[in-house]
């Protein structure tokens, strides 16, 4: 298959299923047994029939759903996911300003994630049955399973507190200066305008829930490594390769990881995915003004516009995430080029 | 895998070098889960609206620092109350300017009240009974109420009637008519900058990120000490602790009372307690039907001599209030004036309602922790404090929702629950009086079960102003509730907060919860 048609094939996908996750947003939104009238209205106006009727038709809560679900794709279509009831601002514009929190926390996570899991998973497929092989799984394990919460309040008790080694909570020291919004990424932003304390600051800031991150997802990376990578060493060709005098380096990162790589580039791209839709508690731990929070203020609130708007991105990434993973399959496996 | 580790501990090194900032002005960051909707003062009615309002606006009246006993002067000097109680004429402060650098005047009033009569904010509603405002001078505003309402002035000193800069508000698009609701477009101004008289001016707002104030340098008063606050969104409270613990806060509003436990004792870290305006009470409901033997007013009297009353507060701190009227509003009978156990005096109570060999009751309460109170552990003291006198309880929690439905349907016989004051003022404590909330709903103590002089009292409390004669009137009721009400307070917790001993002048307040311009720096 020639790559313009495996895109042009996966870009298709990609239509349907967008299509789908409005629906479905909008569906549950409508469904929830929870008026956004009481919640979002001052208990005092609750009596005021005037009121509520221009509250109703302010947000179109006074047309019938379809209308409603019509109008809001309409909107969509012209990049308009309306505006949030609680903070009354276009949601485009609140996402716009969490969103780029969350890529950057996300961003390094994963990759702490990819290093320590890959790594870990290589070692213990490596010497497997050793000890090595046996403390990383207990560690991939923990990870796995250990609540990040907890390991996100051990960590900044200790690294912050008691050490001083990582900076405190936050994106950004409370004394500086947010750098000028170009991408709204600190990291990058900071650089453009020659800010380089502020780079430094919100990199130093980045470790710490990075690692959190990194680890907690490090755990099925490592563990889906091992198990493919096990599963290639097994092969014929392994032992061909070996045979005909291969270093063990070169038969390990040339031969064997890369044929592994396939499962393990889809866990990746789930576990980006799911760390870039927010992870609510850890932003929370770490007061860090991300998407997760956002989408959880606008839930308790009831803020529809927020909530479908947020859902909609949030399914977006993980949409755009799978077809990176889809493309970057093409590039890793020449099979699927073949097929 | 080793290089890895290298670098990873050289970059930490790295970085953390660059954690000590130099200051060269003075900072206050506090620590807090920001709930602002909005810092207009016609929309925001959230408690971080408050404490930042409280900064950067001025009321005409306010409370003094650490409580709500009496009203003060503030932007208003004097003011008088017309005798049917519907008309209040305030006289402005001279000199006053706001951020601006515009003069205060009656004008700004008027403005800031019917903008928050017609916006249909989030607090308009407390401006329900304002039928009108006028200035009759530039120094004079009249207030004409709708309907008497003695707690007017206490009203008043919520941040929702900030006075602002009309100028100001009006050239970005602020209107006060009656369109206001869909009129006006000041708020997101207001949300980026302050137009008050207050000894700051908001600097910034980012949602969710953190509020920064600064110095006012127009203000009317003394200087506050610190140049700028910021408060920043720490939204869970374990990590509020530990940014408290390394310094990079000063201040931790949302500590729980755990949390506040295990900072006791932390070098560079104080701890403050003060009575909070929760009160802890016993309902005995007046109902015989219902209440059985704790309807009988000796019986009531017996369980309030029984109470032992400072155990509670070696529970909990705090104090024990003289009625349900929360210490710290006007009149309040606090300790001196309060019920002293007596366990003679209760027996004998008991023997004359026929009850000599006490009798078996069973306590109705929720399962709950209340700002670190945990209602179990009291229920268990009631128990053993009643146990002295031969009541025998039988503990009952239920869920919280399902006790306040027996709660609020009156069907609880003995009951124990928790108050906190809806409006900061006496006349809260009507609704533990006969045709108020509590007492009719809840303990079925109706009108009729009262005599007359007192229902008589407590029709007098909507036509009296003057703060001596509340405090009179107040005084009489509470000393009937003492003698005779169907209610046993006995504890009004502590609040709890935690902060930098090099902080100064930190009190809790039932209103505005913290005002940034008495803090200052020590050490």
């Amino acid at each position: 298959m020639s790559f313009q048609l495996y895109l042009l094939r996966r870009i298709l996908f990609v239509i349907p299923v967008c299509l789908g996750i409005t629906l479905f947003a909008f569906v549950i939104a409508n469904a929830v047994p929870a008026d956004p009238i009481t919640a979002n209205l001052p208990q005092s106006a609750l009596n005021n029939e005037e009121i509520i009727a221009a509250f109703r038709a302010r947000w179109g809560l006074d047309q019938p759903p379809h209308i409603q679900y019509l109008t809001y794709l309409g909107n969509l279509l012209q990049g308009d996911l309306g505006t949030s009831i609680k903070t009354r601002n276009p949601v485009a514009e609140d996402i716009g300003k969490f969103l780029p929190a969350t890529i950057e926390l996300a961003t390094v996570g994963i990759v702490f994630g990819i290093v320590f899991g890959v790594a870990f998973g290589v070692i213990s497929a490596i010497w497997r049955n050793t000890l090595a092989d046996y403390l990383v799984r207990i560690l991939s394990l923990l990870g796995v399973s250990f609540p990040v919460f907890v390991l996100a309040l051990v960590g900044l008790t200790v690294l912050h507190a008691q050490w001083r080694w990582v900076p405190g909570p936050g994106r950004l020291g409370v004394l500086l200066d947010d750098p000028p919004f170009v991408t709204g990424l600190f990291l990058i932003d900071s650089l453009l305008a020659g800010e380089y304390e502020t780079f430094r600051d919100a990199l130093s800031r980045l470790i710490l829930p990075g690692l959190v991150l990194g680890l907690y997802v490090s755990g099925i990376i490592a563990r889906i490594t091992r198990s493919s990578l096990l599963n290639v060493l097994g092969l014929d060709y392994m032992r061909t390769a070996r045979a005909k005098g291969l270093r063990e380096r070169v038969t390990i990162w040339g031969h064997a990881l890369p044929n592994a790589l396939i499962p393990v580039v889809t866990v990746i791209g789930l576990s980006y995915s799911n760390l870039l839709s927010g992870a609510v508690l850890t932003e929370s731990i770490f007061a860090w003004p991300g998407i997760g929070r956002y989408m959880f203020r606008a839930s308790t609130s009831q803020d529809f516009p927020a909530i479908m708007g947020g859902s909609i991105v949030i399914a977006l990434i993980y949409v755009g995430v799978n077809f990176v993973v889809d493309i970057l399959y093409y590039f890793i496996d020449p099979r699927i080029r073949l097929a | 895998m080793k290089r890895f580790v290298v670098l990873l501990a050289v970059l930490i090194a790295l970085f953390s070098l660059g954690m000590a900032q130099a200051q060269d002005e003075t900072v206050l960051i506090i620590g807090h889960a920001e709930s602002t909707d909005s810092l207009d003062p016609a929309r925001g009615f959230t408690q971080t609206t408050g404490v930042v309002n409280k900064a950067t606006y001025e009321t005409l009246v306010t409370f003094p620092d650490g409580d709500a006993s009496e009203v003060l002067p503030l932007l208003a000097t004097e003011w008088t109350i017309s005798e049917d109680g519907l008309s209040y004429t305030f006289t402005l402060r001279e000199g006053v300017t706001f951020a601006s650098g515009n003069a205060m005047t009656a004008a700004d009033v008027v403005f800031s009240f019917n903008r928050l009569i017609n916006a249909d904010g989030n607090p308009s509603f407390l401006a329900d009974n304002i039928a009108s405002v006028e200035a009759s001078d530039d120094s004079t505003v009249v207030i004409t109420l709708a309907a008497s309402s003695p707690s007017f002035l206490t009203q008043l000193t919520n941040s929702a009637f900030s006075i602002s800069d009309s100028a100001t508000i009006a050239a970005n698009g602020g209107v006060d008519g009656e369109d206001a609701a869909t009129a006006d477009a000041a708020e997101e101004y207001l949300n980026g900058t302050s137009a008050g008289t207050g000894p700051y001016i908001l600097e910034a707002w980012e949602a969710q990120v953190e509020t920064v104030l600064v110095r006012n340098a127009n203000y009317w008063g003394d200087a506050p000490y610190f140049d700028r606050v910021i408060i920043t969104n720490i939204p869970e409270p374990a990590t509020q602790a530990v940014a408290l613990q390394s310094g990079e806060i000063d201040l931790a509003l949302d500590l729980t009372s755990d949390q506040i436990a295990g900072l006791e004792g932390t070098d560079g870290i104080s701890i403050y307690r003060g009575p909070a305006n929760i009160v802890h009470f016993l309902l005995m409901n007046a109902n015989p039907d219902v209440g059985g033997p704790v309807s009988n007013p000796l019986v009531a009297r017996a369980i309030r001599l029984a109470l032992d009353y400072e155990g509670y507060k070696t529970l909990w701190g705090g104090v024990q209030p003289g009625t349900n009227l929360a210490v710290g509003l006007l009149g309040a009978y606090g300790e001196d004036q309060a019920i002293e156990r007596n366990l003679d005096e209760a027996r004998a109570l008991l023997a004359e309602a026929g009850f000599a060999d006490g009798f078996d009751i069973t306590l109705d309460y929720p399962d709950f922790s209340f700002q670190g109170v945990n209602m179990n552990t009291n229920a268990q003291k009631i128990q053993a404090d009643l146990a002295e006198i031969g009541i025998n309880v039988t503990l009952n929690p239920a869920e919280v929702q399902v006790a306040l439905e027996g709660y609020r349907a009156g069907t609880q016989g003995f009951a124990y629950w928790f108050w906190g004051p809806d409006v900061l003022d006496p006349s809260d404590v009507l609704s533990f009086l006969p045709g108020g909330k509590v007492a009719s709903e809840r303990a079925q103590w109706l009108p009729e079960n009262a005599p007359a002089e007192i229902n008589d009292l407590i029709a007098q409390t909507g036509s009296t102003f003057a703060a001596e004669d509340r405090v009179a009137l107040f005084g009489q009721l509470q000393d009937f509730l003492q003698e005779s009400g169907p209610f046993a307070p006995f504890n009004q917790p502590d609040i709890q907060t935690a902060f930098a001993s090099s902080l100064q002048g930190y009190v809790w307040h039932p209103q505005w919860l913290l005002d940034v311009a008495i803090l200052s720096e020590g050490m």
